[in-house]
């Protein structure tokens, strides 16, 4: 009994992480869409405002691939504090990925809602 | 107690190893990853009460400099392969690929598979012409194979003279088929690239 639900929480927990994982390249193109940020206040904007515990060495290279893809542009700054930081910010195309993203994201949740209503309604 | 030199040293040397695991990138761009880096760290130490636990912490959280590096040689390799139609860079990318996990091995043998059959057509194509009576297009009870035969019983060529230009036709076709392909699977792979810790 005790190892059997072990393995179920094992496989949700997998499957959660495959989630989030699938969403994470929008998650970090729609934390720019309201301006420039850089590395560190990206993962406390994605910590904040979805939850997403995302490590360090998972973030910047995937931040080099999208510049390298056109979708952002980078650009460092000498801040207040006398340490330089390196802001990214999307460019046309990039927006345009990101839009393009939220709406495949936006229909298919919406249509799967309707499928798990009943389900998470019925949750006591 | 770490005082703030062993913690100097401690990132230094995290970032020299990080430096040297990305030797093979253009150092304009080994220099802004390990600028980055450096960057991120010392704003995490600066609010930070115990600045010993947060060094290894952010550490441990970037990972190995040498997982990391690899990490960003795939990323940087996944962005130009996939609007490349480079088979050796595709082939590379793609390997490079395999070692991270089976997604990725899946795709290095779609590629494997593929340039191997244009290398196999372009190779009797060239032997054709020296060996007509042993290569060719051997068609059989129960067999259909191109190549070299030694034993020709029970079975007949069926191209002949044009065996050369089909072979080489089918050989582009194999290449251009592939490199589409794999372009495809590392569009479609590279979202799921990025790995989530700590969840």
């Amino acid at each position: 009994m005790v190892p059997l639900n072990d393995s179920n929480g094992d496989r949700s927990d997998r499957w959660e992480a495959q989630l989030r994982k699938g969403c994470l390249e929008m998650a970090i193109l729609a934390s720019l869409w309201g301006g420039r940020l850089y590395g560190l206040e990206m993962l406390r904007t994605l910590a904040e405002r979805s939850g997403m515990d995302l490590a360090e060495g998972t973030l910047y290279p995937i931040l080099a691939r999208l510049k390298a893809e056109g979708l952002l542009v980078s650009e460092w700054v000498e801040a207040d504090a006398g340490h330089p930081r390196k802001y990214y910010w999307l460019t046309a195309a990039g927006r345009r990925r990101t839009r393009e993203m939220v709406e495949a994201w936006s229909n298919f949740s919406s249509s799967l809602s309707a499928l798990v209503q009943p389900i998470s309604g019925g949750k006591k | 107690m770490n005082t703030q030199p062993a913690l100097d040293i401690r990132i230094g040397h995290y970032l020299a190893r990080l430096e040297s695991a990305l030797h093979d990138l253009p150092s304009h761009q080994t220099d802004d990853i390990v600028r980055e880096i450096r960057a991120h760290i010392v704003e995490r130490l600066e609010t930070s009460p115990d600045r010993q636990a947060t060094v290894e912490r952010v550490l441990a959280s970037f990972g190995d400099p040498e997982d990391l590096a690899e990490r960003y040689r795939t990323e940087f390799m996944l962005a130009r392969a996939a609007h490349s139609y480079s088979p050796w860079l595709l082939l590379k990318t793609t390997g490079r690929w395999a070692m991270t996990g089976i997604r990725g091995f899946a795709v290095f043998m779609v590629a494997m598979v593929g340039y191997s059959m244009a290398a196999g057509f372009y190779l009797t194509a060239m032997l054709k012409p020296f060996m007509p009576t042993k290569v060719g297009l051997w068609v059989g009870r129960g067999s259909f194979d191109f190549g070299v035969r030694d034993s020709t019983e029970g079975v007949h060529e069926l191209l002949g003279a044009y065996y050369t230009p089909v072979t080489l036709v089918l050989g582009i076709l194999a290449v251009i088929g592939t490199t589409l392909l794999l372009r495809l699977l590392i569009r479609a792979g590279r979202s799921k690239q990025g790995k989530l810790q700590a969840l």
